[in-house]
């Protein structure tokens, strides 16, 4: 297999589509052990903040978006992940 | 393929700019519920998490399939059009709307076993949260479906091409932001405790 037929059939999107979906069992998987703890919910927020910021990136395309209009879906993850780890680590 | 390899580049975002401040001004309404369910949440730590034992998070795993796939089904929308395959680019974002169908029977059932189960709004503040952020968030995947179908339709009557399709991109921007959403929700009532 050639490197052009290996990036045809693992497209960058599809490489990022699978990501996301193994954070996502990763993160049932946590919620159904009954894992808790101050450091099992920065993993898991962690988890959902990063599977925001490949959204936004590689699907939304915003990776290659210079200027103002970059900004405001990391924004929106970092302000209100700040505030959820705040206030599920105990304040 | 080209679309691949050539991310969107430029100082604005794909599709038209009034969805993205559409979509800010969503996101802004959404960070708050969830700033407020985390803040509420400190004082009632015992209710939320009794509360949240009670939720379907297998469902909820499945509803994030469900929305990550149809997401990716319609970043191939996209790159099918750019590349002028404008019945691909239909047949992927009817693909993307099936999963959204998808994901609204899953939560539809989630919801009924909730009201046999005689979950009210009234019933407690978890429940408050849980049932207002989650409808709130319900029928944003349906208006997504409604600008997704008539994307869809124009698509199958051949009005967008790689030269013009900033609707399709518009219509993709909306539907990804509906996702994301969804990406902070499930971890944040189904899971963390």
């Amino acid at each position: 297999m050639t490197n052009t037929q290996t990036n045809r059939w693992l497209r960058p999107c599809t490489a990022v589509y699978l990501l996301l979906m193994a954070l996502t069992l990763t993160t049932w998987a946590i919620g159904t052990a009954g894992l808790s703890g101050s450091n099992i919910t920065l993993l898991v927020l962690a988890f959902a903040l990063i599977k925001g910021w490949l959204v936004g990136d590689f699907f939304m395309g915003l990776r290659g978006v210079r200027g103002f209009w970059r900004w405001p879906v990391i924004l929106w993850l970092a302000i209100p992940g700040g505030l959820i780890a705040y206030a599920f680590t105990g304040g | 393929m080209q679309a691949q390899a050539v991310p969107w580049q430029g100082r604005y975002p794909p599709g038209d700019l009034a969805i993205w401040i559409f979509i800010l001004a969503e996101l802004g309404a959404f960070a708050a519920f969830f700033g407020a369910y985390a803040i509420t949440r400190m004082n009632h730590v015992a209710l939320f998490n009794e509360y949240q034992q009670t939720l379907n998070s297998t469902a909820a795993l499945f509803n994030t399939f469900a929305l990550l796939t149809s997401s990716y089904f319609v970043v191939r929308a996209v790159a099918a059009i750019r590349e002028d395959d404008g019945l691909s680019c239909k047949r992927w974002i009817w693909a993307a709307i099936a999963m959204g169908g998808v994901f609204l029977l899953i939560k539809g059932f989630e919801y009924a076993h909730h009201i046999e189960a005689g979950v009210r709004l009234s019933s407690n503040t978890f429940y408050m949260f849980y049932l207002s952020l989650t409808f709130f968030h319900f029928m944003h995947v349906i208006m997504g479906m409604v600008i997704l179908a008539a994307v869809a339709f124009k698509a199958g009557r051949g009005g967008y091409s790689a030269a013009e399709h900033t609707g399709v991109e518009t219509g993709a921007s909306y539907w990804h932001m509906v996702d994301l959403v969804w990406l902070i929700l499930f971890p944040l009532v189904y899971v963390m405790r």
